[in-house]
């Protein structure tokens, strides 16, 4: 260049290495460079555009589940069997779980040293859970989901959610959840079953209904920033509307359903059963269920607990595996509805059925002549022995059923004919025939409930072999054949009804989450099988069985009820071969009231104890237990007890209130209700009664008035009264002031006897209460 | 005086006396390009900083989303003015300036390590009330205006390692030195840089260029030895998915930003990362957001906008009669390039990530004042270009002189 040079501040022109130095990083940084970035950026918004968009929604995008509630159960007057209410389930992602110990009080989020303790003791606290547990987990860092707690209350889970929040604790997650609530925990608990942890339900209704109940859940996606608030202005945002579960109306009535919870549980208490007890109440006409129990219940809120006693024991073995099966067996046995899963030969329950089809087939008459000698010749087998050693004598048929002479009903059956039987067998429900006339039988009631069980028959050539009676003769009195209780008490429903056979079923309705109904039950009939007049005639014989003093089933009545019914004792052969000792399955089924059937009890007793006194047999068993469930279910059904002047002496009474009287009023008033009395004091009026007025007593008991003195302060000794007649009892009390009243039905106060009392001998109490007994009619204890 | 010297037949321009001889009108493309992209920036940053502000996790603008938008604004405004009186003062003004900036900026680099304030990890700025300053932007001014001064003085000595190197690597090291103290890598990275490029093109010899990119190379080794949090970035750097949450969490947001922008982008305003999710992105991670808004498309056209500010840069340099303008408005346009380029390496994860603003784009008052002010230097050396017809008339005069 040729700029003049002066020096300092000369101006001269860059030089050409300057220009050319220039030019290439004008060429590098002006042009190559940026083509490099441009080339980059390709890459990353061409090329791997989706990927980066993936995962940027990924993250962008909060997608929430919501639960649908599952539909409630409501029994036959409405009250809730089974709920549904919102909870968390929380849960760490241990990749997530950002610690550090830095502690900077000037940041508004390093304010703690976030370290894997802190989180774990935090979360220990609030979930009342070991530390330790909360450690393990977050410890397994490649897992992305390790739960802490499943199905927090709502009080808690908020806690947690604040801890989250308060220490800005990643990965630490809370699910929306719903669990299932029980308000009657155990009740029913085998009919409505339980939902798991995946709230599907995995037993009974809550099984079989599951669609129903369960719903849609819905989900909710939303845009949402990086400190889970939503989007300013941006929406993107997508509502999949959970729908809820139905809701379902059962045929159970929880009140029923308690009367024979605890009738039952006393039962099985007071003959010491070694296999559990079932019973099912049926409404006759619609084979509506009102109540099915299988002992033992468990309670569905809990339902992986077994009882107490069970425990005792799994816990008691030192083999951890062996345990752990105990476990799992006790569970499965608690689980288990023996109403519907059990079959069971029903013994001689089943001889109604016999008679409503020879009777139905005019083979029969009511006042037929029948001779029992002990034995009956059976062709194809040894004679069939009856229970009564030497025989029942000449019967009518009315006796016959009365006494359940065997001898009788193999000639009964004799008479109808092995086709005929088979026929009406098939038309009752207890097997579904088959082309193949070689093939052993089986059939269900197709109850809309989970593990029923198929009966089993033997193939029709068998059973109607001309040559070989063994079948029938057996069949005659209820042996050697099985079926479900189910199968039995609906069979029965079809002869007290009128002769329709109805389908058992337990959902009456189901409705959605708006009130409209998705489906409405109809009672179902499969088909008359008898007349209505031979119904009405099985009913008056059966009614025979209870009400009457050679009835078998007279531990069955209920003062001011009409009842029939049926005994049946069976061999429990499976049990039997286990123990090495004879085992029982003794039962009852109970018909009420007589003049038109409204309900029909089936208790079953599996295999009482030898040694408590009582002889095994469903007379003695299964009838008064039937007896005292109808005694309590039949007035609240709003069926009016009509005493006749015998029964309404003997009954129990609710002790008038006399204070203020004077003492001819009061005696008077008293005894009209065949009371007595005693008189402390010497006022003029009635200052105080023992017991206290509305209390029910048992008739003949000697209330004591008070006239103006208080009650003495002491205390009254629990006496035992176990072997004493009701009558005997009731004055032993009286000794003391206490009072006695009957679980029960009374039949004759000087006959019945105590089978068990509710308050413990030598507990102290007060004057005036009211002990509770159990008792038992124990004449002709040998019979079936 | 000394600016009297002007070829006679170039005398075509409006002469105002001894001061201001010559002086023609500042470049408009430049000037254009200039104005575009800082309107561009200005409302990038309103779309990028609107939920950071809305959100107010730093507690600073008390939940007023515009808050960043209109105080960049005000500076937008403020930095026109600066630049436009930038662009009249003379390019003498400047080379009598240079040294009193760079000892300047020199002495506050000393003072913000005693009053300074920053973050945990490092000391940069000097509080100033209503502004901040970081000392490292003026030094960087310093060390162009004055390394141009001395190459002019040095005239053809500059091969010469006394000359030519010596010098520049005294107040090269004095600066990193004071730099590493802050410790502030991403100055230290582009005070070198401009500091070989200014002496790349003064004449320093190619080898010395060799041996200081060894030295370099040690430094960042030293560098990566003793701070212990730069070692951490390069890990990063390689595989920013090895922690995404932590270390890598920035790098990774600014990736998922620009990956989802796709060729056309979710539309301006409509980025789904500014909500919390990619941290500075107002700031030093603007473009990712300008990339996930506007697409490749978009992001393309933006650095085109910034290729030819660059470009024309160069080209007034290059169009420069005067040593020292040339050699200024190099260094400048070479710290712009060296900026544009680097922010937009880090954002899209092609080097290592360190604390680089986008000039115009990224949110910051004082360093939009110097920046812009750098234009106006530029534009006042565009002053001294001839016009077309001037060069015309001088290609044709050489030409002549040749005998062509």
């Amino acid at each position: 260049m040729t700029g003049n040079n002066k020096g300092r501040g000369a101006r001269i022109a860059p030089n050409s290495m300057m220009l050319r130095r220039t030019l290439i990083l004008m060429i590098v940084c002006g042009i190559a460079l940026f083509l490099v970035l441009v080339v980059r950026l390709f890459q990353l918004q061409i090329i791997r555009h989706d990927f980066y968009e993936t995962k940027a929604i990924e993250q962008q995008v909060w997608d929430t589940e919501v639960t649908a509630a599952r539909g409630t159960i409501y029994d036959a007057n409405g009250d809730i069997l089974a709920m549904s209410a919102s909870v968390a389930t929380i849960y760490i992602s241990p990749r997530e779980v950002y610690t550090y110990d830095i502690v900077d009080a000037d940041s508004p989020h390093f304010t703690v040293a976030l370290t894997e303790e802190f989180i774990a003791e935090g979360l220990a606290e609030i979930l009342e859970i070991e530390p330790q547990v909360v450690l393990d987990k977050l410890a397994k860092k490649d897992r992305q989901y390790e739960t802490i707690a499943l199905k927090v209350e709502p009080s808690v889970s908020e806690r947690v959610r604040q801890f989250k929040k308060d220490y800005d604790i990643d990965g630490l997650y809370l699910q929306e959840d719903s669990k299932r609530y029980y308000p009657y925990s155990s009740l029913a608990s085998h009919v409505i079953g339980y939902v798991g942890a995946e709230n599907r339900g995995l037993l009974g209704l809550e099984l079989v209904y599951d669609d129903y109940l369960t719903g849609v859940d819905g989900r909710i996606v939303r845009a949402k920033n990086a400190v889970g608030t939503d989007m300013l202005f941006t929406s993107f945002e997508d509502y999949y509307d959970a729908v809820d579960g139905y809701d379902m109306g059962v045929t159970i009535d929880s009140t029923i359903q308690y009367y024979m919870e605890k009738h039952l549980a006393q039962a099985a208490r007071d003959f010491d059963l070694l296999n559990g007890a079932g019973a099912i109440a049926m409404d006759v006409k619609t084979a509506k269920i009102l109540g099915m129990v299988s002992l033992g219940n468990f309670d569905l809120n809990n339902y992986q607990d077994v009882s107490e006693d069970v425990k005792a024991l799994i816990d008691a073995e030192p083999d951890p595996e062996l345990a752990s099966q105990m476990l799992t067996e006790a569970q499965l046995q608690q689980w288990r509805n023996k109403t519907v899963t059990d079959t069971y030969e029903p013994g001689s329950t089943f001889k109604i059925l016999t008679l409503a089809m020879a009777l139905n087939e005019g083979v029969v008459h009511e006042n037929d002549g029948y001779y029992c000698g002990g034995s009956i010749d059976v062709p194809g087998r040894q004679p069939v022995n009856c229970w009564k050693a030497g025989g029942h004598g000449a019967q009518t048929l009315t006796q016959a059923l009365q006494h359940s002479c065997n001898v009788a009903f193999v000639q009964i059956g004799m008479r109808l004919g092995a086709e005929k039987f088979y026929d009406y067998a098939e038309a009752f429900g207890l097997f579904e025939a088959q082309t193949d006339k070689d093939v052993y039988l089986t059939g269900k009631t197709g109850i809309d409930l989970n593990g029923e069980s198929g009966s089993m028959w033997w193939p029709e050539n068998l059973f109607t072999n001309p040559d070989n009676k063994t079948q029938l003769a057996a069949a005659s009195f209820g042996q050697t054949f099985t079926i479900t209780p189910l199968q039995l008490i609906t069979a029965v429903s079809a002869c007290v009804n009128g002769g329709n056979l109805m389908r058992p079923y337990l959902v009456e309705e189901i409705i959605d989450s708006e009130g409209v109904s998705i489906m409405k039950r109809e009672p179902e009939l499969i088909r008359q099988v008898i007349s209505s007049q031979t119904s009405a005639e099985v009913c008056r014989m059966l009614e025979m069985v209870v009400g009457d003093v050679e009835g078998t089933g007279k531990n069955a009545a209920v003062a001011g009820f009409r009842i029939g019914g049926k005994t049946g004792t069976s061999t429990n052969t499976v049990l039997e071969a286990e123990t090495g000792e004879k085992q029982y399955i003794v039962s009852f089924v109970g018909v009420a009231p007589m003049d038109d059937p409204q309900i029909a009890i089936l208790v079953f007793l599996d295999s009482p104890s030898a040694d408590t006194g009582i002889y095994r047999s469903g007379g003695q068993m299964g009838a008064p237990t039937v007896g005292k469930m109808f005694a309590d279910i039949l007035p609240y059904m709003g069926i009016e007890p009509v005493y006749d002047e015998q029964e309404a002496a003997i009954i129990d009474k609710a002790v008038p209130d006399v204070s203020g009287m004077s003492a001819d009023e009061a005696s008077a008033k008293l005894s009209e209700l065949g009371f007595t009395n005693r008189t402390m004091g010497t006022g003029e009026l009635v200052t105080k009664q023992l017991p206290a007025a509305g209390s029910v007593i048992a008739a003949g008991s000697q209330v004591i008035l008070y006239f103006g003195v208080e009650p003495g302060q002491g205390e009254a000794t629990m006496p035992d009264l176990q072997g004493l007649t009701y009558a005997m009892a009731r004055q032993k009390l009286a000794e003391q002031a206490l009072f006695i009243r009957a679980s029960g039905a009374i039949t004759d106060p000087a006959q019945i006897i105590i089978l068990s009392q509710s308050v413990g001998v030598g507990q102290k109490l007060e004057y005036g209460a009211v002990i509770e007994v159990s008792v038992i009619d124990t004449r002709d204890q040998n019979e079936f | 005086m000394a600016y009297k010297t002007v070829e006679n037949s170039e005398k075509l321009r409006d002469y105002r006396g001894d001061i201001r001889i010559s002086r023609g009108p500042i470049d408009a493309p430049f000037l254009m390009l200039t104005l575009l992209l800082l309107t561009i920036g200005v409302v990038m940053v309103f779309s990028a900083s609107y939920a950071s502000a809305y959100y107010d996790l730093k507690d600073e603008t008390g939940g007023n989303a515009s808050y960043y938008f209109t105080r960049q604004l005000l500076f937008a405004v403020g930095g026109i003015i600066v630049m436009l009186l930038a662009s009249r003062m003379p390019v003498n003004f400047y080379r009598k300036c240079a040294i009193w900036v760079l000892i300047g900026a020199g002495v506050l680099m000393v003072v913000v390590l005693v009053i300074g304030v920053g973050n945990e990890q490092a000391t940069r700025w000097i509080n100033l009330g209503p502004v901040t300053i970081q000392p490292s932007e003026i030094a960087k001014v310093g060390v162009i205006l004055y390394f141009a001064h001395l190459i002019c003085e040095y005239k053809n000595d500059m091969g010469t390692f006394r000359r030519g190197v010596l010098p520049f690597g005294i107040i090269l090291v004095v600066l990193v030195g004071l730099l590493a103290l802050q410790p502030h890598l991403s100055a230290c990275i582009i005070i070198l840089g401009i500091g070989f490029i200014m002496m790349f093109v003064g004449g320093t010899r190619t080898m010395w260029f060799v041996g200081g990119a060894l030295l370099v190379a040690g430094l960042v080794g030293i560098m990566l030895f003793v701070v212990g949090y730069e070692s951490e970035r390069i890990g990063v750097w390689l595989d920013p998915f090895s922690d995404p949450r932590n270390d890598g969490f920035q790098v990774v947001q600014s990736l998922y930003a620009i990956g989802s922008g796709g060729l056309f982008g979710l539309g301006l305003g409509q980025s789904r990362q500014k909500y919390l999710y990619l941290p500075e992105e107002h700031n030093d991670y603007i473009f990712s957001i300008i990339c996930e808004e506007l697409g490749f498309i978009g992001a393309t056209l933006i650095l085109i906008l910034f290729a030819l500010l660059i470009i024309r840069g160069f080209w007034i340099a290059l169009h420069c009669r005067d040593r020292y303008g040339f050699l200024v408005c190099t260094g400048i346009t070479s710290l712009l390039a060296i900026q544009v380029l680097l922010n937009v390496a880090v954002c899209t994860n092609l080097v290592p990530a360190t604390g680089i603003s986008l000039p115009f784009f990224s949110y910051g008052g004082t360093a939009l004042l110097m920046q812009l002010g750098e234009m106006g230097i530029i534009l006042s050396i565009s002053r001294d270009v001839p016009t077309r017809k001037i060069v015309k008339s001088r290609q044709i005069k050489k030409a002549a002189e040749q005998g062509v």
